[in-house]
């Protein structure tokens, strides 16, 4: 079955370019979207611009080899304004969607928000943190915690 | 427009009771074998190939000259016979060759076209042994799907233009695994494919008359969140359709046969929605919800036909961030609202004593709110990333140090949704008087709403009308006259606060009365405005529009005439009764110089949904002339 949703996000996101080389690049948080005033008529009219993609820059796929953190790294990247978010306040669907893609266990959810909660300034410390950055400091921090560390064995 | 069409539109399929199926299975399979391709496929009633279902499968509809049958599909490879695309026996008679050739793989006819096969084989009693297909398995193992969800975003706050709404169909994975998560699920949609240079004019000629291809997509939930409800601010409606397992798949087999498969698209009939109520009407044959689109296909009409049809099982509503927004500001205490505008200000930090003297829950909820609202606004409002990212930042690393509170409630679902507000086909009567000669009106509209409408499941100070027709018949001289003539007419009221800053706006043209001193001609006009609106109370606002019109007509003396002009009044809107007040003013410059200035009083009182009496009166002074118009009638939605 995680096979299954990781394969999901992939196909979701086929039109990322895969091969990116270098780790903890991504996204950027909060560095605004382009194209954020709808065309008037695309909106009655329900037709699609070319633009309408917004900046979906590479993951972090060169450096993790786990199919799960790739696709929490792959769900970062264009999420992490709202990981973030639901990060700092300990509960919220997009900490709910990274624990799926994880994997991590009913049982462990509850483990599993707090931890990223209490270090959300370790996983990003500033303002010019990347997705891929946030990526590997959750996983560095997950490896260290007992109950967790499975969920991102290599 | 909802349920008008079914008062013209006569059944353009016939049906074949289902019962025939198995009795007529083994006739026609003996003459497959005995006449091989040249046969007529033909049952004792009815040609298989007019069997409505195989029409819908291949998009057959009627040619608009003559007899026979078109297909929408605009891609040779969607089609098996040359002639397919015109001929449904054609098509017929090389599916089924094509899927009895020996032989296995992607690229056999039986894993291009799965759904056709699966149809053909169940219909004709044909050996039923599984093509291996790895494309196509992979394909739907990946999407693993147990139901399947119609969404329609909302109209958006400030945007009269996205009223029609927009539709997309999202793949449900199996609900009882602790595994699997809505957001990751999988959304099937159609859409313009748009060159991303094209202006919006050709968008708009090329959308209206043809020449953009249509593509399905196959995109994760999360990034249509993305896009209409983090930043188009749309609320999403979610219909679960109670289409079991074997229709699921069936749906399915049919999306990976369009799936990569042009066809054209047209904002106004072949449009997103359509494509989607084809995909429901092949999961489930005898739906049949494309023969409610007459001319156009308003997606939110769409979702009415849908549920009319016994079609959804449950509803769920998703709230757009701007929606969320504006919610948990509202549930603040006023003195934390100003606390909570401080901060997003940068007047007050978010690590400040004044912040930290409140209660852990207080703070959480203050810094909650904050944060959202300063991405709302960095989005909508483009505040620069220097000054909102590291405040962003500051709050969030504020609020992770709160251990225990849970964010507020969301906003509450509302209580009427957008596919149970008034239908939107008008139709008025009324009778009244101008400068004391009698008429009685008739008014047409097709679609869409304006702000004196019954307000339920629509946006308040939202409107939007296209191509009404007035047409008055004056008593005393018996004469018929067109009053006015609606192209386009946008109107958009939404309320400033200390958080948010929309402007108001109006837009429109057509043609109508204008008085030239002496008569009242017909004369193309173009207007717009720009202003503001505040709200007093929950439902009241007060308008003041700057506004700017322009009329084209012989009569006048330059042959056209501008005027700056004002529009300042009051709107108070309600499930019983909606109403309208003010004073307008425009002052003529190019022709003749002269003022008309107006007092206006516009009401109507809710039946229902169903109907409203109105009753509007207007004085004015205009070449130094005092006169009144007065009506009253009947409004009827469709």
């Amino acid at each position: 079955m995680k096979k299954l949703i990781a394969g999901a996000i992939l196909l979701g996101a086929s039109s990322m370019a895969f091969a990116q080389p270098g780790c903890g690049v991504g996204a950027m948080i909060w560095k605004g979207q382009s194209g954020v005033a709808p065309h008037v008529l695309a909106a009655t009219t329900n037709g699609t611009f070319g633009n309408q993609t917004f900046g979906m820059t590479s993951g972090t796929l060169g450096c993790q080899t786990n199919e799960s953190v790739q696709s929490m790294a792959m769900y970062m990247d264009s999420n992490i304004d709202k990981v973030a978010r639901d990060m700092s306040r300990g509960n919220g669907e997009n900490l709910e969607t990274l624990a799926v893609l994880l994997g991590v266990e009913e049982a462990d959810r509850g483990a599993f928000r707090d931890v990223l909660q209490d270090n959300f300034a370790a996983i990003f410390p500033s303002s010019e943190t990347t997705s891929g950055e946030a990526v590997d400091a959750i996983v560095a921090l997950l490896e260290k915690n007992e109950s967790l560390s499975k969920y991102v064995a290599a | 427009m909802a349920r008008f069409p079914r008062f013209i539109t006569f059944d353009r399929k016939s049906h074949l009771p289902m019962s025939n199926t198995l009795r007529i299975g083994p006739a026609v399979l003996w003459l497959i074998i005995s006449l091989p391709l040249q046969a007529q496929v033909q049952t004792a009633d009815k040609p298989l190939h007019l069997d409505p279902a195989w029409l819908t499968l291949i998009h057959y509809q009627p040619s608009r000259l003559g007899g026979g049958y078109t297909s929408q599909a605009d891609d040779p490879a969607f089609f098996l016979s040359e002639s397919g695309k015109t001929s449904p026996k054609a098509e017929l008679e090389a599916t089924l060759d094509a899927i009895q050739r020996p032989g296995n793989g992607n690229e056999h006819a039986r894993c291009r076209f799965p759904a056709r096969d699966a149809w053909l084989r169940e219909r004709l009693d044909l050996p039923a042994k599984t093509a291996d297909c790895p494309g196509y398995q992979e394909w739907t193992e990946t999407l693993n799907t147990e139901s399947v969800t119609l969404v329609f975003a909302a109209s958006y706050l400030n945007s009269p233009s996205s009223m029609f709404g927009h539709t997309f169909l999202r793949l449900d994975p199996p609900q009882e695994d602790e595994q699997t998560n809505l957001l990751l699920a999988n959304t099937i949609s159609y859409a313009a494919d748009a060159a991303a240079h094209d202006s919006e004019l050709l968008f708009a000629y090329r959308g209206i008359f043809g020449g953009y291809p249509g593509i399905t997509t196959v995109q994760p939930y999360y990034e249509k969140i993305r896009l209409y409800s983090d930043i188009e601010h749309r609320d999403l409606w979610e219909y679960t359709l109670n289409l079991d397992q074997q229709e699921v798949d069936f749906m399915l087999a049919h999306a990976w046969e369009i799936r990569d498969r042009n066809f054209d698209y047209y904002f106004f009939d072949e449009n997103c929605a359509y494509r989607l109520l084809a995909l429901i009407d092949i999961a489930r044959p005898g739906t049949n919800l494309l023969d409610e689109v007459s001319t156009h296909a308003i997606p939110s009409d769409t979702v009415r036909w849908v549920i009319d049809k016994d079609l959804v099982s449950k509803v769920h509503y998703r709230p757009s961030a701007a929606t969320s927004v504006a919610h948990n500001l509202s549930t603040l205490s006023s003195s934390h609202q100003t606390l909570a505008a401080a901060i997003a200000n940068g007047y007050v930090k978010p690590d400040s004593d004044e912040v930290l003297a409140l209660s852990p829950q207080e703070r959480a909820h203050v810094l909650d709110a904050t944060y959202d609202y300063v991405r709302y606004q960095s989005e909508a409002d483009s505040w620069p990333r220097e000054m909102a990212a590291p405040l962003s930042h500051n709050l969030l690393r504020e609020r992770s140090k709160i251990d225990g509170v849970a964010p507020r409630e969301e906003p509450p679902e509302p209580e009427v949704r957008d596919d149970q507000g008034h239908d939107t086909f008008r139709i008025s009567l009324g009778a009244g008087q101008l400068a004391h000669r009698e008429f009685t009106q008739l008014t047409f509209r097709p679609a869409y709403h304006d702000i004196l409408d019954p307000p339920a499941g629509y946006r308040s100070g939202a409107q939007l009308q296209f191509l009404r027709v007035d047409a008055r018949y004056y008593t005393d001289n018996d004469e018929l006259q067109l009053e006015q003539l609606t192209g386009v007419e946008i109107r958009s009221l939404s309320p400033r606060n200390a958080f948010f800053s929309p402007l108001s706006w109006q837009v429109g043209f057509g043609g109508r009365r204008t008085d030239t001193g002496d008569k009242r001609v017909l004369a193309p006009y173009l207007e717009g405005g720009a202003g503001g609106s505040w709200s007093l109370g929950q439902q009241t606002q007060a308008f003041a529009i700057a506004t700017a019109d322009l009329e084209i007509d012989d009569d006048l003396r330059r042959g056209y005439d501008a005027a700056p002009g004002a529009d300042i009044g009051l709107l108070h809107q309600n499930n019983r009764f909606s109403l309208t007040a003010g004073a307008k003013t425009k002052a003529w410059i190019v022709s003749s110089q002269h003022r008309q200035d107006q007092v206006y009083a516009k009401g109507n009182w809710h039946i229902g949904r169903e109907f409203s009496l109105f009753a509007e009166f207007t004085r004015e002074d205009h070449y130094d002339r005092y006169q009144s118009t007065w009506q009253a009638g009947l409004h009827a939605y469709f």
